[in-house]
């Protein structure tokens, strides 16, 4: 019996996401006509990847202990540089704003794990900095149309098997992250990372490399987040993402992550930002207010978190049980 | 059950072979940190397959020298020799590919972690590769590993689901696989269980058959007696005992050897007794213990005995208030108080000085006056205004009577030694205005000697005033010294009481489980 | 590491200026000789005018950090506070509606310390969490555009209006660093604060209520956002669904530029000061040069990071220090 409660309360935080997915389709399938059809899914699959990307790479900096609150504003910055790049060089030259989005998260990486800064700060200073960059390069906030815009509505808004490619591409991407995370052995050394920082040192790892490339990772996510947005938007828009750090971040929080570091999976976020996506979606079909899907979010994150200090509260003194006897 | 008498029989009964050539030598090793001399001109000689304790008062020097034989430090002067040939290492690592393998009291395990992937963690710190699996051992390796250690549990699962004793077996089992010659032990059993501690030394016993040498550091003079085939004795940094074989070494040589003076343990003069001012009916710290019930008068110190895990602490949390999953009833006179409530115990004069100061008693950032005032931050307030000319005036009498050093109470705390910081969270309790029930929990842990008789001074002198004291500690010395009766705790219940008359010998034995107390 | 009062035992102590002091100090030198109209005393007015909104919300986060927890609510309970003020004008009038809005502010700091207090969850959650059910309710309750309130001069007083000639901002800013000093300073809340923040464990098991602590502390922030969510609904008069979601940053950056550490049991009323002056007076010179936003975003980013490395290069002791339960 004790066995089986503690394995929920370890594992628990993982069925959080999919219940309130599973309760989430159900009340808005019975409740709104348009929702439970084919069309609506294959909007909410294709609309729910920048979340998604965003909070993926959230969760390799909530893996380390950390967190990342520039992400939104890394994604404006590299869906900037994507459109000037691809203006100036041609679409297949898109993806060097990714690459503004790993530089961005390597600085954050070095300024928390070789300065000793702590996250909060150096995300923050991040945050407020890459928003300054793509202002400067935009000549203070301008949109930057794409001049083949043809070529990214067709990735955007064709349909392969009812969802866009970029979609896919998506998907692939954040597959990837899975591999990364669970098959590597970065992806190992960062969870060690966050499991326990001080031996991690011991069976030589060395923490600055390994908040390097976490918050690399975020970076470079949040850069794809970037991408995507420039390609369904046909435009980069340097002003965009505003709040959806924290969305990540919930995103991942009640997909399982845990804020103590050490503790993720790449499914459970996919499915809490899902969950989010068909919300919002949900929300607008039925006409209700969309805003109250925040309200929902930050219910769902609350909650999750009662619910995990009832399993302590009611496992801890059967565990000291066991041990005494 | 750590039995000590029949570990001791059975290493004097082993062959004692000459014990050969040396497997890691240090000589003329020093340290300098700043103006203060950790070690000089320490030696050390470690021989295969023997078990080597290394003693010595806080401050001695122990954990230095470890550091360097790890190879976490590197020392200011002085020569390692690894069998016979010189060995310096810039970074633990090193010294672990040599075969050096340190288990510290604080595992370097990774919880969210596999079994298998813990076994597998230098290699997945280390390696070069990209994929995991290549640096992750196999399930067959991994359950041979853990077989030569005793553990018989599925490679697959989540480190965190296991004990400390199988975690720390789970350590050891790494080291093995490690091709460890020399398996480091910094106070290995401080948070075991009798049963887990059993299962360690076994394991212990049979890599030192295997040829391993095992160095081991611990405050524990009985435990190092029945396990240690030879010890090496530091203070001030120096080696005053090297490598000498056990038998050959008495309890009182040792003592001297540690402190550089006699040191009066003998029995104290303590109070008389007054009324009985402290009751607790029904107290059960899990469901399945006997409840039992303790009248503690004024003047009295009842001391309280259990070996690690016994569950003696958790009874001494409990009777302060500081226990909220306990059962029964708490009274001062007739004043009733919650089992989980300091606050309501605290209003009762129940003062409490916990077994870890650094998780549960200190406030390291704040100076040494705001941590010995914690607990009567209201006897220098008035109308929620803190008065700080009364603050001083209440608190620095104390500090001085403890004799803090240095005696300067704008200090963070966290620049105090550790004996000091005890004083620090002692103070905070006898200054309380109606302190009428004392608990402390090993009030001498981690503390210097010179510290320790200051405390047990305070201690008697608050019982002298009236208090009653309840003092539960895993240190037989003190209580035997201190306590007008010993109650003694097995498996989380109070099994008897005995005299301090009776001697140590009968309080081991009453510990152990032999003999009615 | 070490840190002594100057001198002598006796009681009285010498008052140490906080690391970030130096800072500001070589901040307000630096631009002075760098933008001629920068020290005049109508700028300088409006330097602190400006900064004065921040400071009231800082001493909120201030007392949050010393506990060691962290308020991300402030984003949205502001916006929240002005929906429900300009909502509940016409049937309380001015002043019953600006209590109003200031009750909802504070009750979300009571929301917060109870789940943080008594339920034992990490704040980042639960502000982070009262934080988006805010600001959905704002925007709710406000049909996602901003609701216009009725020009009025009792309205629009908190922002615009002086008292004995001094802009009410800059008045009430002052006030609330007064209050924070001295709640930190010299009252037993405040040591309790400090010693919750530094060690919960230790501060429950030395007979301290921290639940009541805590609670008290996410209570008084909220106070604090309160009365910037007031001025910042007078100043915009109306009540506005996004009304300022940067605040927590902000207000996490004033603190930590002022030299107060994320972990708790340690800050002082100067270091909020400190930090939200040169926030304040960066802000102000690159706008006097001219600048455009972008450079101003990238130098507040260089400042936040420079300030912070500086005083962590300049060694742990003296930023922190004795004072922690201390003089200011």
């Amino acid at each position: 019996m004790t066995g089986a409660l503690s394995r929920l309360s370890t594992s628990g935080r993982f069925l959080v996401a999919p219940v309130c997915l599973t309760v989430a389709i159900l009340a808005f399938g019975a409740a709104v006509p348009e929702f439970p059809t084919i069309a609506n899914a294959g909007n909410v699959l294709a609309q729910m990847w920048v979340l998604t990307l965003l909070a993926v790479g959230q969760m390799f900096a909530l893996l380390t202990r950390g967190f990342d609150i520039s992400v939104g504003a890394v994604a404006a910055l590299s869906s900037t540089v994507a459109a000037l790049a691809a203006n100036h060089w041609g679409l297949p030259a898109l993806p060097l704003g990714a690459l503004a989005g790993l530089v961005c998260g390597g600085l954050n990486g070095l300024m928390i794990g070789s300065l000793g800064i702590q996250p909060i700060v150096a995300t923050l200073g991040m945050f407020v900095g890459a928003r300054g960059l793509a202002l400067l390069i935009t000549d203070g906030g301008q949109v930057v149309p794409l001049s083949q815009s043809g070529i990214a509505a067709a990735l955007a808004y064709n349909s392969l098997a009812g969802i866009p490619p970029i979609a896919w591409m998506a998907l692939a991407v954040v597959v990837a992250a899975a591999w990364v995370l669970n098959r590597s052995v970065l992806g190992r050394r960062i969870v060690m990372l966050g499991s326990n920082p001080d031996a991690a040192w011991l069976v030589g790892i060395h923490p600055w490399r390994v908040h390097l490339a976490a918050y690399g990772l975020c970076g470079l996510f949040a850069g794809f987040a970037g991408l995507l947005i420039t390609i369904r938007a046909g435009s980069g828009l340097p002003t965009e993402g505003t709040g959806m750090e924290l969305q990540a971040i919930a995103a991942a929080v009640i997909g399982g992550t845990a804020l103590t570091g050490g503790v993720g999976r790449v499914s459970g976020v996919v499915v809490g930002a899902a969950f989010i996506q068909v919300l919002f979606t949900g929300l607008n079909l039925s006409g209700i207010s969309p805003f109250l899907a925040g309200v929902a979010v930050g219910v769902v994150i609350i909650g999750s978190g009662l619910l995990e200090y009832a399993l302590r509260r009611f496992l801890s003194p059967l565990e000291q049980n066991r041990r005494m006897a | 059950m750590l039995n000590f008498v029949a570990m001791d029989e059975a290493r004097k009964q082993a062959p004692k072979t000459d014990r050969g050539q040396a497997v890691l030598e240090i000589r003329g090793v020093s340290k300098q940190y700043g103006a203060t001399c950790a070690l000089d001109g320490a030696r050390l000689r470690l021989y295969p397959g023997r078990v080597h304790a290394v003693l010595g008062e806080n401050g001695a020097g122990k954990s230095t020298l470890v550091k360097i034989v790890v190879g976490a430090i590197q020392p200011d002067a002085g020569t390692m020799l690894l069998a016979g040939k010189p060995a310096t290492f810039r970074s633990v690592q090193q010294a672990v590919s040599a075969g050096i393998v340190p288990i510290y009291q604080h595992l370097s395990l990774f919880p969210h972690l596999s079994v298998r992937e813990n076994l597998s963690a230098f290699a997945l710190g280390g390696t070069r590769n990209s994929r995991a699996a290549k640096a992750i051992v196999s399930k067959e390796t991994a359950r041979a590993w853990l077989d030569s250690v005793g553990l018989t549990i599925d490679p697959d699962t989540e480190l965190g689901r296991l004990s400390i004793g199988e975690r720390q077996l789970v350590e050891i089992a790494r080291g093995l696989g490690q091709s460890c010659k020399i398996l480091v032990l910094d106070e290995p059993t401080a948070a075991l269980s009798h049963a887990e501690a059993d299962r360690l030394f076994a394991v212990v016993r049979q890599l030192c058959a295997a040829g391993t040498a095992v160095l081991f550091i611990s405050h524990k003079l009985e435990e190092t007696e029945a396990i240690a085939d030879d010890l090496t004795v530091l203070r001030n940094g120096r080696t005053v005992i090297d490598a000498e074989r056990t038998e050959r070494v008495n309890r009182d040589t040792l003592v001297h050897a540690m402190l550089g003076e006699t040191v009066n343990v003998g029995v104290r003069d303590l109070p008389e007794l007054g009324e009985i001012i402290f009751r607790a009916r029904g107290i059960r710290i899990h469901r399945r213990a006997a409840a039992c019930d303790i009248a503690v008068r004024a003047g009295e110190i009842v001391g309280v005995a259990g070996l690690v895990g016994s569950g003696a602490l958790e009874i001494g949390a409990a009777l302060a208030g500081a226990r909220e999953t306990a059962i029964g009833t708490l009274a001062v006179g007739d004043r009733i108080f919650p089992t989980g409530n300091r606050e309501r115990a605290i209003s009762l004069g129940v003062g409490y000085v916990p077994s870890d100061r650094h998780v549960e008693g200190l406030f390291p950032v704040l100076t040494a006056l705001q941590n010995a005032s914690a607990s009567v931050v209201p006897t220098f307030s008035r109308r929620g205004l803190i008065r700080r000319a009364s603050e001083h005036g209440r608190l620095v009498p104390w500090l001085e009577r403890l004799k803090l050093q240095p005696l300067r109470p704008h200090l963070q705390a966290s620049g105090f030694s550790g004996g000091n910081q005890q004083k620090l969270v002692v103070s905070r309790n006898l200054a309380l205005a109606n302190l009428r029930v004392l608990v402390v929990l090993e009030p001498t842990r981690g503390v210097d000697i010179g510290a320790r008789e200051v405390i047990h001074d305070a201690i008697v002198a608050a019982a002298r005033q009236g208090v009653a004291v309840i003092l539960a500690s895993s240190d037989l010395d003190e209580l035997l010294a201190l306590s007008h009766r010993i109650l003694v705790v097995r498996h989380g219940e109070i099994e008897g009481e005995m005299s301090p008359s009776s001697g140590r010998e009968t309080l081991i034995a009453a510990l152990a489980g032999r003999g009615a107390p | 590491m070490t840190m002594a009062a100057a001198g002598s035992p006796s009681i009285r102590f010498a008052y140490r200026p906080p690391a970030s002091a130096a800072i500001a100090f070589v901040a307000f030198v630096f631009f002075a000789i760098l933008v001629p109209r920068f020290p005049t005393l109508g700028n300088l007015e409006n330097v602190i005018r400006v900064a004065s909104i921040l400071c009231i919300a800082a001493c909120g986060q201030a007392v949050v950090l010393i506990l060691g927890g962290i308020e991300f609510s402030f984003g949205s309970s502001v916006a929240l506070a002005s929906v429900v003020t300009v909502l509940t004008l016409p049937d309380t009038g001015t002043l019953g509606a600006f209590a109003v809005g200031a009750g909802v502010v504070v009750l979300v700091g009571a929301v917060n310390g109870t789940l943080i207090a008594r339920f034992e969850l990490p704040s980042f959650l639960v502000t982070l969490g009262t934080l988006m059910i805010g600001a959905g309710l704002a925007s709710t309750i406000a049909g996602g555009l901003p609701i216009d309130a009725p020009a009025s001069d009792a309205f629009s007083w908190l922002a615009r209006g002086r008292i004995a000639g001094i802009p009410v901002p800059i008045a009430l800013a002052v006030l609330s660093v007064a209050v924070l000093y001295f709640l930190l300073a010299h009252t037993r809340l405040g040591r309790f604060w400090y010693l919750a923040g530094a060690n919960v464990n230790a501060a429950r098991l030395a007979g301290i209520n921290v639940r009541f602590v805590v609670f008290a502390g996410y209570v008084v922030a909220g106070a604090f956002c309160a009365v910037t969510a007031l001025i910042l609904t007078s100043r915009v008069a109306s009540g506005q669904p996004n009304l300022a979601p940067n605040l927590p940053f902000e207000t996490i950056a004033a603190c930590a530029i002022g030299g107060i550490p994320l972990a708790g049991g340690q800050g002082r009323a100067s270091q909020v000061v400190y930090g939200v002056l040169i926030i304040a007076m960066m802000n102000n010179a690159v706008v006097l040069l001219n600048f455009p936003v972008a450079y101003q975003r990238l130098m507040i980013a260089a400042v936040i990071i420079g300030s912070v490395l500086l005083q962590k290069l300049a060694g742990k002791g003296w930023q922190t220090g004795a004072r922690s339960g201390g003089s200011s």
